[in-house]
């Protein structure tokens, strides 16, 4: 599997036995100024002889500067592989950008071994994490000497191959619940009772009044400090525990004699 | 708990440290047979010695055979389930063995064919089982301890096939082991000690090979960070 990145021109994945032509990128003059003189004519360019540093045959021509890219030195290299090396290798000794840039790379081509495998995307993205997660915990089991790409096959291989062998142990046992399964053709009927509790307290909190709804909201619900909502809100802690107070009367009331 | 990949990413970037390169399989494999060794000198200390009629029996081709049947499957046994713990080795690394094995086995075979091996009722004699079975005990418990730790890692890549054959590893270094020190090779016993042994450890260890290596992974050396070590499943 061999991924090619048209943006950075870099080629990633498996490059054993194989050769790949790269597109030859257009060299544009640049100025002393550093802007690209891209309008040049491209005729004039192909007549343009051999240049020499003694004798410049168009002394009057803008100067030709090499551009060299930016890129670090580990990004730099056309071989993706080299290029995952290095960066594993970094982060076997602690280098927390390049193994976040290691990861960053191999996520898609993670990706697209596991959709092959994996009719959901669900199933998909949680076989990507367990290789992730699988390839922080036996980091050190990695030889920097040896190419990055096959170690990675075969860790996701074989975590793809556990999740399958999970899935098809899981689909042995159980049945996924389908129309014929409801017990009541009244949808709300088939509802569990937890859902309706607590669509019943969301319904009553919301005919609070609102100082009250608030203080509930946030102390109840989000589980926010005293301290905490009186500075979110701006109200004292008095008042806060007060509208609480209320609020919880208010929906011991709003509540009462609702069958459960 | 983190929700999607890239925040996942992030988790796991920031909590990266260094860490030790493994050394080469075979390394770790001699690392390994070193202690099985320390441990076999350590016994025949406790034990006295060898067994008393070691000078009589390295004249007979069935027993030096068979010995260096049982030594050489617990070498390659071992460097097999050090290779095959690393992510990026062949499967077939798990056949090395196999050639030891089937001298090892056919050896105990012929002795069986010809009378070698008495299959009477006095080719059984207890009192020797029981100093046997402490010899098994003392041998296979800190081997598999330390070949447990060793192959931690692996529990997340091949564990049924690393624990068996690591397993085979321990057994024939225990059958090498009561061989050496317990003069039951012209009885029944030896067919219970040795193969008996080998089979029970290396069935224990691919059956309870998963799990346990997974426990010892997770006690050892917790390798992913606190935040998502609950996410495996």
């Amino acid at each position: 599997m061999t991924r090619f990145d048209g943006k950075s021109g870099k080629v990633s994945g498996s490059m054993k036995n194989s050769f790949l032509l790269l597109p030859p990128r257009p060299v544009y003059p640049v100025t002393e100024s550093g802007t690209d003189d891209r309008s040049a004519d491209a005729g004039k360019q192909a007549d343009m002889p051999s240049s020499s540093k003694e004798n410049p045959p168009y002394p009057n021509a803008p100067r030709l500067t090499l551009v060299t890219s930016t890129a670090p030195d580990n990004q730099r290299t056309s071989n993706g592989q080299s290029d995952w090396s290095a960066l594993m290798a970094k982060a076997q000794d602690g280098d927390r950008d390049a193994y976040r840039s290691l990861l960053k790379q191999i996520e898609p081509y993670v990706r697209s071994i596991a959709v092959r495998c994996f009719n959901r995307p669900a199933d998909a993205e949680d076989v990507v994490q367990d290789v992730l997660l699988t390839v922080h915990a036996i980091r050190n089991t990695y030889d920097p000497k040896r190419p990055f790409g096959p170690w990675l096959v075969a860790v996701a291989n074989r975590r793809i191959i556990d999740r399958l062998r999970r899935h098809t142990r899981q689909k042995a046992r159980e049945i996924e619940l389908s129309a014929e399964h409801e017990t009541f053709a009244d949808a709300p009927a088939n509802l569990d009772s937890t859902t309706s509790v607590e669509l019943a307290l969301v319904g009553a909190i919301d005919k609070l009044p609102p100082d009250q709804r608030e203080a509930i909201r946030m102390l109840k619900l989000n589980e926010m400090s005293l301290k905490e909502a009186s500075q979110a809100s701006g109200r004292s802690i008095a008042a806060l525990k007060v509208a609480t107070h209320r609020a919880i009367k208010n929906l011991r009331h709003l509540l009462k004699g609702k069958p459960w | 708990m983190v929700r999607n990949t890239s925040d996942l990413i992030d988790a796991l970037a920031d909590s990266v440290t260094p860490v030790r390169h493994l050394y080469p399989p075979f390394l770790r494999a001699a690392l390994w047979l070193s202690l099985a060794a320390i441990v076999l000198a350590l016994l025949c200390l406790a034990n006295g010695g060898v067994r008393a009629d070691i000078s009589i029996r390295l004249q007979q081709p069935a027993f030096v055979v068979s010995m260096i049947g049982a030594l050489a499957t617990a070498i390659l046994a071992a460097m097999a389930s050090f290779k095959l713990s690393l992510p990026d080795s062949s499967r077939w690394w798990l056949l090395l063995p196999f050639p030891a094995l089937a001298v090892w086995v056919s050896t105990i075979g012929y002795g069986c064919l010809t009378n070698w091996v008495r299959m009477d009722p006095e080719g059984i004699h207890m009192g020797e089982a029981a100093r046997c079975f402490a010899t098994l005990l003392l041998t296979s418990v800190p081997l598999s301890i330390a070949m447990l730790i060793m192959l931690r890692h692996a529990a997340l890549l091949r564990p049924t096939a690393v624990a068996a054959i690591g397993g085979l590893a321990i057994a024939a270094t225990t059958a090498f082991a009561l061989s050496l020190i317990h003069d039951l090779d012209a009885t029944i016993m030896i067919l219970l000690w040795n193969l008996g042994t080998a089979a029970l450890i290396a069935g224990l260890a691919s059956v309870f090979g998963r799990p346990t290596l997974a426990w010892i992974a997770a006690r050892v050396s917790p390798a992913l960070p606190q935040q998502l070590s609950g996410r495996r499943d």
